[in-house]
């Protein structure tokens, strides 16, 4: 049985409390476990991206807990939270959120810089990486000379660089053309496949809910359905519908 | 990154380097302008005026009369003469006059000199504008100040006459030649000062060979404490006093000009302060989205605050060297040309003894202050822009 990654208790996250109170995300449980490939899908304004970034300790929630890896990042101070995201999380966003100045392997390798990790260990990385995403060739061009789907895979690299507990991927097919969509899908899935990393995307587009295993559907923030595409043994049956 | 960072916008960065360099340029130029002035008016006042030591009777000094000469003052000249720090020492006899012509009449003083001790003490000779000075041959001649011929509508070999106390407090009347008209700089000076032989000024006050006043001039400014120091210990009877004690208001000035440049150096750092702050708030607020990405991957907030932070310091260094180079050659061009002021008022200027034509001076001593300074101004200016960074959260800027 592969282990829990994250936990998440009746987690609520309400605007406007005093005024008129609007619940972007309401009362969810969700539990996922060690290489699932799950995609949050529902409506705009369903709360897909607020819970990503409850999930992902970017925003706090006003009621519930969220355990990744058993520790309650509800309960970390914002430099803590920030420490914990830099270890543990790996981002990847809609408008791939490239740093144009540094080149696509200085992108990628961002975070372990961040980390203190070493020169070798990082070169190592690298390569590895950048041959996974198949663009060995682009490693030392800027941004601006890469394609949409270039750029996402460089930060689908950057965010597997530090082996992260799982990979929160925010509609990363959203700006990409169908063919560059394809290829991403193929590399996130052969990823999760092979090195049994966990992936979390919230996503509108058909061809990322085709592929995922579980799909979990929101509706004014609350979890409508939860259904497992392929064996369910990866969901909780806590939150299974 | 940093340095990457302010190249993305190379016209705002260049902007921000000339802003940063036009700022160095005109704090130093204040400053080597006041350094020239405080530079050209010390030496007027040493080397023309006071000279840097001057010896005096202390009654001589509290009561004004003549009879109070230095006691045995010919061997003590001598002696100062003789000392290695000295290069020239002068004696002089003093009195308070008044002066009459046909126009009218001023109250002077009587400055009597060994023309020659005085020409290289007080560059008397040099200062000459009309006429050729004392001739050997021939008596009563006096040398007066253009200030003063212009106020007594008096010309060369004009006559005149002066009358005083001998140091017997007999009224003396005698008359005179103008043998010269001087021009000083110092426009009070000039209306006061008038210059006669020693001799012929001892002569009218009954005081022999005797004198009031010795005058020395140093071989070295930096030994006038050391000289002061000295010739106190020797001759404690009499008053020795330095140019900063004979000139208070020049010395005033040197020390509170110092001020004034500092005041006119920091509205400069206020204006560059204003330019950067903006600049860099823009820079910022347009990397809002990319900000909160890297708080959102773990980078921690003080880096992003440091990112800032050294973006400025070296869009600073950037322009420091630009600034210092400027700055260096504007100066050195007008330290050999000199700067032409008389456009302000060539009577203004010399009513507070200045010289109309400044020779700026590049202020090496006060170049670290002014590094300081500047790099400080731009630290500070970039808090502001840092502390913006620092408090953007991440969910809100990705949303942009």
């Amino acid at each position: 049985m592969e282990k829990t990654v994250i936990d998440a208790h009746n987690i609520s996250k309400v605007y406007n409390p005093k005024m008129i109170p609007v619940y972007a995300v309401n009362n969810v449980h969700l539990h996922m476990r060690q290489g699932e490939f799950t995609a949050l899908v529902g409506p705009s304004g369903s709360g897909k991206t607020t819970l990503l970034n409850l999930i992902g300790g970017l925003d706090k929630p006003d009621e519930g807990n969220i355990f990744i890896n058993g520790r309650d990042i509800t309960k970390l101070s914002a430099g803590k939270l920030i420490d914990f995201r830099l270890h543990n999380i790996g981002f990847v966003f809609q408008s791939f959120n490239l740093i144009p100045v540094l080149t696509a392997r200085e992108n990628a390798e961002f975070i372990m810089l961040l980390q203190g990790a070493k020169k070798k260990e990082r070169e190592k990385r690298m390569n590895q990486l950048f041959k996974e995403i198949e663009l060995e060739d682009k490693m030392n061009v800027r941004p601006v000379e890469l394609s949409g789907g270039q750029q996402q895979r460089v930060a689908v690299a950057r965010a597997l660089a530090s082996h992260p507990q799982f990979i929160l991927a925010d509609e990363p097919t959203a700006n990409l053309d169908s063919v560059s969509a394809a290829h991403l899908l193929d590399l996130m899935q052969k990823l999760n496949k092979e090195e049994n990393i966990t992936f979390l995307f919230s996503t509108h587009d058909q061809r990322v809910i085709e592929r995922a295993r579980r799909v979990i559907t929101l509706v004014d923030g609350r979890i409508a359905t939860d259904t497992a595409v392929v064996p369910t043994n990866v969901i909780h049956p806590s939150v299974a519908t | 990154m940093a340095w990457r960072n302010i190249w993305r916008n190379k016209g705002r960065s260049i902007l921000i380097i000339l802003s940063v360099a036009i700022g160095l340029l005109a704090g130093i130029g204040v400053l080597a302008l006041y350094k020239g002035m405080m530079k050209s008016r010390v030496k007027t006042v040493i080397y023309s005026e006071v000279s840097h030591l001057q010896i005096h009777n202390p009654a001589f000094k509290k009561e004004e009369h003549t009879a109070f000469v230095i006691p045995d003052g010919n061997s003590m000249l001598k002696a100062i003469q003789s000392l290695p720090e000295v290069k020239y020492a002068t004696p002089r006899s003093i009195t308070q006059g008044m002066l009459v012509t046909t126009t009218g009449s001023a109250g002077v003083q009587i400055n009597g000199v060994e023309p020659e001790l005085e020409d290289k003490v007080s560059q008397l000779k040099q200062k000459l504008i009309a006429g050729e000075g004392f001739h050997k041959n021939k008596k009563n001649e006096i040398i007066i100040g253009k200030k003063l011929a212009d106020k007594m509508k008096l010309r060369l070999k004009g006559k005149l006459v002066l009358t005083f106390t001998d140091s017997a407090d007999n009224l003396v009347s005698a008359a005179f030649r103008v043998a010269g008209i001087y021009r000083s700089g110092n426009a009070p000076l000039e209306e006061l000062n008038l210059y006669m032989p020693i001799t012929s000024l001892n002569e009218l006050l009954l005081t022999g060979n005797s004198f009031h006043e010795i005058a020395v001039l140093l071989k070295n400014d930096n030994e006038l404490e050391i000289t002061q120091e000295k010739l106190t210990k020797a001759y404690p009877s009499l008053q020795i006093e330095s140019w900063k004690q004979l000139s208070p208001e020049t010395d005033l000035m040197v020390r509170t000009v110092d001020e004034y440049s500092y005041i006119i150096m920091i509205i400069i750092l206020i204006a560059l302060a204003f330019g950067i702050l903006n600049t860099m708030l823009m820079s910022v607020l347009e990397r809002t989205k990319e900000i909160g990405m890297m708080v959102a991957l773990g980078t921690a907030r003080a880096r992003i605050f440091l990112l800032v932070l050294l973006e400025t310091i070296f869009l600073t260094i950037a322009g420091t060297p630009i600034g210092l180079l400027a700055a260096y050659l504007v100066t050195s061009y007008f330290q050999k040309q000199g700067l032409d002021l008389s456009g302000m008022g060539k009577d203004m200027m010399a009513s507070f003894g200045f010289e109309t034509t400044i020779y700026p001076s590049f202020p090496w001593e006060k170049l670290v202050t002014v590094l300081v300074m500047v790099i400080g101004t731009s630290l500070l200016s970039s808090l502001l822009p840092a502390w913006r960074a620092l408090r953007l959260r991440p969910v809100e800027a990705l949303r942009r």
